[in-house]
């Protein structure tokens, strides 16, 4: 009896700890066509809660057919559970001045259990050479 | 202690608690910021700004601007059909997307030119008038393209859980009538009745 105790509490347990864990598998072509313009990043980070669930991989850019510069920041779900999370992408110019942009928002969006996503933004302008984007985690 | 001196004391120590009683919690927040409030049946400030940003950046990022034969392109603004519940002002998605291909330097909007022959700005559209009356030359320059669209709303619902999808569908046409561009940016808000104020 105590042994059936034990197990039926280690089934629950079990149930309980995969409850809300759905995570992702994946497959893409081995050989890439495409090459990634990385480019080195430098990162502040201060909530440590939320790097701990979703961190930055990498970062690339490209210039768009009328020279506007493209970002893609790709990300990665460290846990085993759906998170949600806001960004804001912020431009600056060339003299490192932010470029304030009317239809600057903060994007509020989810990535699954060990999922891989990619988040990209276009610069407002052509004069905007450099970026930052922030990362806050969702209530 | 004597209740003399008490009775002050606790009088004092009442009249903020009073004063805070009366006084309001009305404050600033961000525009699109993350305190802003978040209803499942309405198009929200914050939407409007996404649902932009996201015409925008695509718009920007298709080249679709940059193919006319002298920069920047003219915009005219046409028809932003609204399928929703709810009776909205489409300058709210429209005005941002204008002011942000303005600050791009790739288009320019037109303010005389508008549907059925009205214009956004009547007293430029006189002065348009008299210039070219006086010039005894046609000086208009004709929009390269037109931006029209439509903002459908969704429901679904499950028990006390209810759920809106906003689509902001829109459209980008050349002179020769074809749509060069088309986007749509979808929203969906999901919240139980309790938290949508039914």
């Amino acid at each position: 009896m105590k042994t059936f105790h034990l197990l039926a509490l280690c089934g629950l347990c079990a149930v309980a700890g995969l409850t809300g864990c759905t995570t992702v598998n994946s497959v893409e072509n081995a050989n890439k066509e495409g090459q990634r313009n990385m480019v080195a990043d430098q990162r502040a980070v201060t909530d440590h809660s939320l790097v701990k669930k979703v961190a930055v991989v990498g970062v690339n850019t490209a210039m768009t057919p009328g020279g506007v510069l493209r970002v893609q920041v790709e990300l990665q779900n460290r846990t085993r559970s759906m998170q949600r999370f806001n960004y804001h992408f912020e431009w600056f110019d060339a003299n490192g001045m932010q470029v304030n942009n009317v239809t600057s928002a903060l994007v509020p969006d989810q990535i699954e259990g060990r999922e891989n996503k990619m988040i990209s933004a276009v610069a407002p302008t052509p004069n905007c050479k450099d970026f930052r984007v922030k990362f806050i985690e969702a209530e | 202690m004597k209740p003399k001196i008490l009775i002050p004391l606790i009088v004092a120590a009442a009249i903020p608690v009073f004063m805070a009683g009366c006084a309001t919690d009305a404050h600033y927040v961000q525009t699109g910021g993350r305190e802003n409030i978040v209803s499942v049946g309405q198009i929200n400030i914050q939407d409007y700004i996404q649902a932009a940003s996201a015409a925008t950046q695509e718009l920007l990022s298709s080249g679709a601007l940059d193919k006319v034969e002298k920069t920047p392109a003219v915009l005219a603004m046409s028809r932003i059909v609204n399928n929703t519940g709810q009776q909205i002002d489409t300058d709210l998605l429209t005005k941002k997307i204008r002011v942000a291909l303005l600050q791009s330097g790739k288009a320019v909007t037109t303010t005389t030119m508008g549907l059925g022959g009205t214009s956004e700005d009547p007293l430029a559209k006189g002065m348009q008038q008299e210039n070219e009356f006086m010039n005894d030359q046609k000086v208009t320059r004709l929009p390269d393209f037109s931006l029209s669209g439509k903002i459908i709303q969704t429901r679904a619902s499950n028990g006390n859980t209810h759920q809106s999808t906003f689509s902001f569908q829109l459209s980008l046409t050349d002179k020769n009538g074809l749509a060069v561009w088309e986007g749509e940016k979808e929203i969906t808000k999901q919240g139980t009745r309790s938290s949508i104020g039914f």
